[in-house]
């Protein structure tokens, strides 16, 4: 069955770039222009896996996945972070906010949906 | 779009970071105006940091380079660290040009960035940003690579490199730990992973079986739960986690690949990762290794052990399944102790064959996933929408036509068809308002770009400038927003340039340091005017005079008004400035300016307030398409002269009329002479001279300034007319700008004023072989 991927990012360049990768490996994608709307997609499309963006306007990462992880519905759907640092601290940071894991921009598609694939169920 | 989505992706991309540019300087804006929300702050970094990951992702090295300080500085003023004070804002203001023409640069739109202005605005933010510039080597177009601790490479794999930091160097040997307990001949077969997963890991929907499946990629594995720290049901905390694993890797492969497979749960676990050596028929005591806090587990505690197969990869599933159901067990008791295990489990998951089958074509599916962004707006081909304005136009004119009928065939006012005729014209002017406003755009994107030229202009004349900007929402036709911006460039520049003065000398008067230019858009009875105010000095009077008197421009005798004086710089040639400044250089005067301006069927005035500043204002029509004419007849023609260039209508008296030479006539106007012209002998309708004691003169104004008197039989009236090229439909026709199609159905031409008033001269005297085809 195909599995869905929720992308949440403002910036239309990464949403092209995560569309492409995540469609050519097979993947449903759903995209959200930020937090809010990531949680309204969320409700809509029930994702199996979700890759979220942290700096974003209205509702940043950190904001959207406490949202998803407070909703019993989504706690036990992976979180993937986009972030361009790969320092300790920052994936400490996405792990205390409930991330899976992260992926650490700029990707490349292998290491995307290798990333989506291991946490994906 | 591109056949390479790569490449499209990179035009997208380009296109995005257009946006983000413009709200990153309306954003540093808001800021130099002292918002300092900080949401606003927020968006800034936003802005740089979209343009630096999407930058990243292409392998645009200079471009990441520089926005990530830009970056590292909003980041600090973002957390509050350092203060959003007015250098900072300055510094990033400036910073963001740079960015713009890294941007150009690598959208291979621009020159290349100049390295030398690059390098020393990463100082200047490294500078705020740490309090000294990190890299060295001022003027060295690239930083050095070390600059940053970012790994920017494009193809930087993330997630090799992720949990390094406190691991021993990994081309250190396995056997280096053990070597003083094994025989030297011993080889590493693999490794054994004791792993104790904390609550926290499955709350961040981490799961022990996904881990296990991801380790059988690497080579054959043996799994071992223990379950002994289960506590009985009355005691069990449905969140904790209480399962102890040891999975036994039967491959030789790096420990890197082993710690990576844990990455994500590095300090969500307990984690014991030791090599497993030929011969060691039983795990290998823990040899120092840094206790991590495993608990009171042995080997010998350990249960239920479970045997994999060798997984390469695809293969162990089945296996892997029954595994995960074990796994899954554990979380089905945190969750929810009555759900059967096996509910919870989901199939095996085919990481290889389900993206194969469900592969779509990425055009097809693109669709798909844009379907959640709700498109507020369309693009239509300009070009459609020019047809459509031509359609309406011919409908007005149509509409006109039919009024006239109706009026020749003598209806009465009230009679059905003239009421409805009226509702007809109503809704054609609705219609003609609406489809000119489809074209319409704010004039925001032309004033968007003074701000850096601005800053610009201020950097280079050393003088502080601040710019404020009112009315950007003002809509025009497409056609006049796309060339406000040379004149409003050049009014800017030379409000900052002649205007203003330097700080010490606003000082010195009593004035801020910092000057502040005004530039403004508003509607003003169907037309669109731009002011553009400084606080600066205003007009010398006496130091134009001076310069107008020496450039023989006017004579010393000439008595002038103070307007008439301050309207002297538009004169050609006339530049006020001691020298020849980078800014304005030669021939860029404001003779160019109101050229230009006039050539849009506008005008320009100046007024000026000695010591306080002065003021521009420039009126321009809303659109080109329609222009406002002086219908006049000429012979049997009717045409049409733009309204903009007319500066008087008279009848003129025969003692005001000379002819010089017996040939030219000349019209004493204010007491000037200025050449008549018989416009119906110039556009050849005539052979002879128009009676000049029945005509009437229009004195015109050239874009030149020029002024001519243009001699017609009548004036019927105002009108605002549709623009019909004449080039398009027929040929070029000197003295003629276009044409027009009147009420009564007559075709009307409308006049070039400059061209007429530039030849007419020679025409009168020797007779025109232009004949009207009509």
């Amino acid at each position: 069955m195909t599995k869905t991927v929720l992308t949440v990012d403002d910036s239309r360049t990464m949403r092209d770039m995560l569309l492409l990768a995540l469609q050519d490996a097979g993947y449903r994608v759903v995209q959200a222009v930020d937090g809010v709307h990531g949680l309204e997609v969320l409700h809509q499309e029930r994702p199996d896996i979700v890759i979220t963006d942290i700096n974003m306007p209205r509702m940043d990462g950190f904001g959207f996945i406490e949202g998803m992880r407070s909703n019993p519905d989504y706690s036990c759907v992976p979180v993937l972070v986009l972030t361009t640092e790969s320092d300790a601290a920052k994936k400490q940071r996405a792990r205390d906010a409930g991330a899976t894991g992260w992926i650490v921009k700029p990707f490349d598609p292998v290491r995307l949906v290798d990333a989506v694939r291991r946490v994906a169920a | 779009m591109s056949d390479d989505p790569f490449e499209a992706i990179k035009v997208t991309f380009f296109q995005e970071c257009e946006e983000l540019l413009g709200d990153l300087e309306t954003n540093l804006l808001a800021l130099e105006s002292g918002d300092t929300d900080i949401e606003t702050i927020n968006a800034c970094f936003r802005a740089v940091h979209s343009v630096k990951g999407g930058a990243g992702a292409f392998g645009l090295e200079d471009l990441v380079r520089f926005a990530h300080v830009f970056e590292t500085l909003m980041d600090e003023l973002r957390s509050g660290r350092k203060p959003v004070d007015d250098i900072t804002v300055r510094t990033l203001l400036r910073a963001s040009d740079v960015l713009n023409d890294h941007v150009s640069a690598a959208r291979g739109a621009g020159p290349a960035v100049d390295a030398e202005r690059s390098q020393a605005l990463i100082a200047e933010l490294e500078t705020l940003t740490h309090g000294a510039p990190v890299s060295a080597a001022p003027g060295a177009g690239t930083a050095s690579a070390g600059e940053d601790d970012f790994g920017f490479t494009p193809l930087t794999l993330a997630l090799d490199d992720l949990g390094g930091g406190e691991l021993p160097p990994l081309d250190l040997p396995p056997l280096a730990f053990i070597a003083p307990y094994a025989p030297a001949n011993q080889e590493q077969t693999g490794w054994k992973i004791v792993f104790r997963p904390h609550p926290r890991l499955y709350a961040n929907a981490n799961e022990t079986g996904l881990l296990i499946r991801e380790l059988g990629r690497l080579g054959p594995v043996t799994v071992e739960m223990d379950d002994s720290g289960v506590p009985l049901l009355d005691a069990l905390e449905p969140n904790d986690s209480h399962l102890v694993w040891t999975m036994t890797l039967d491959a030789a492969v790096p420990e890197i690949d082993v710690r990576d497979v844990f990455d994500f749960v590095e300090t969500d676990c307990d984690l014991n990762i030791t090599p497993i050596m030929s011969g060691a028929a039983e795990v290998l005591p823990d040899l120092g290794l840094p206790d991590i806090g495993l608990p009171e587990l042995g080997v010998s505690d350990l249960a239920d052990p479970l045997e994999l197969p060798a997984a390469d990869a695809s293969a162990g599933e089945v296996d892997i399944a029954a595994l995960v159901a074990l796994a899954q067990a554990d979380t089905a008791a945190r969750l929810n102790g009555e759900a059967p295990p096996l509910e919870v489990v989901s199939p095996a998951p085919q990481p290889q064959a389900a993206p194969v089958a469900a592969r779509t074509p990425p055009a097809a599916a693109a669709s798909q996933g844009a379907a959640t962004q709700a498109p507020v707006t369309i693009r239509v081909d300009l070009e459609r929408v020019d047809r459509l304005i031509n359609a309406v136009g011919e409908l007005v004119i149509q509409q006109a036509m039919l009024a006239q009928r109706v009026y020749e065939s003598g209806l009465a006012r009230s009679s059905d068809i003239s009421l409805g005729l009226e509702d007809l014209e109503l809704l054609t002017r609705e219609i003609q308002d609406s489809v000119m406003a489809i074209r319409a755009q704010p004039v925001k994107s032309v004033f968007q770009r003074m701000p850096r030229l601005v800053r610009e202009v201020a950097d280079m004349t050393g003088k502080r400038v601040k710019l404020i900007t009112a009315g950007e929402d003002t809509e025009v036709d497409k056609t006049v927003v796309e060339r406000l911006a040379e004149p409003i460039t050049h009014m800017l520049r030379n409000a900052i340039d002649h205007g203003l003065e330097t700080p010490q000398e606003r000082e010195a008067a009593g004035k801020p340091a910092e000057g502040t230019v005004k530039l403004a858009a508003l509607h003003r009875s169907g037309r669109i005017v731009i002011e553009i105010s400084d606080d600066g000095k205003g007009i010398n009077r006496q130091r134009v005079r001076a310069i107008a008197e020496e450039r023989g421009l006017i004579t010393p005798e000439q008595v002038l008004t103070d307007d008439e004086v301050d309207n002297l710089i538009f004169l050609p040639g006339f530049s006020t400035a001691k020298e020849i400044t980078d800014v304005s250089g030669r021939g860029v005067g404001m003779d160019v300016v109101r050229r230009s301006i006039q050539s849009l069927g506008g005008r320009i005035s100046i007024s000026s307030n000695p010591g306080k500043g002065s003021t521009f204002s420039m009126s321009l029509p809303l659109t080109l398409a329609v222009l406002d004419g002086m219908v006049v007849g000429a012979a049997d023609q009717t045409l049409v002269a733009p309204l903009a260039a007319i500066v008087e209508s008279l009848t003129p008296k025969p003692e005001d009329i000379h002819l010089v030479g017996g040939v030219d006539p000349v019209l004493m106007f204010r007491d000037e002479f200025v050449p008549l012209i018989d416009v119906a002998r110039s556009m050849g309708f005539r052979d002879v001279p128009t009676e000049l004691r029945g005509g009437v003169v229009m004195i015109v104004e050239t874009e030149a300034g020029q002024r001519a008197g243009l001699l017609v039989d009548a004036i019927h009236g105002q009108r605002q007319v549709v623009i019909k090229s004449l080039e398009t439909n027929y040929r070029h026709v000197e003295g003629v700008a276009a044409a027009t199609i009147l009420g009564d159905g007559r075709v009307a031409l409308i006049l070039d004023i400059d061209a007429l008033v530039t030849t007419g001269r020679r025409r009168n005297s020797t007779r025109s072989d232009l004949k009207m085809a009509s």
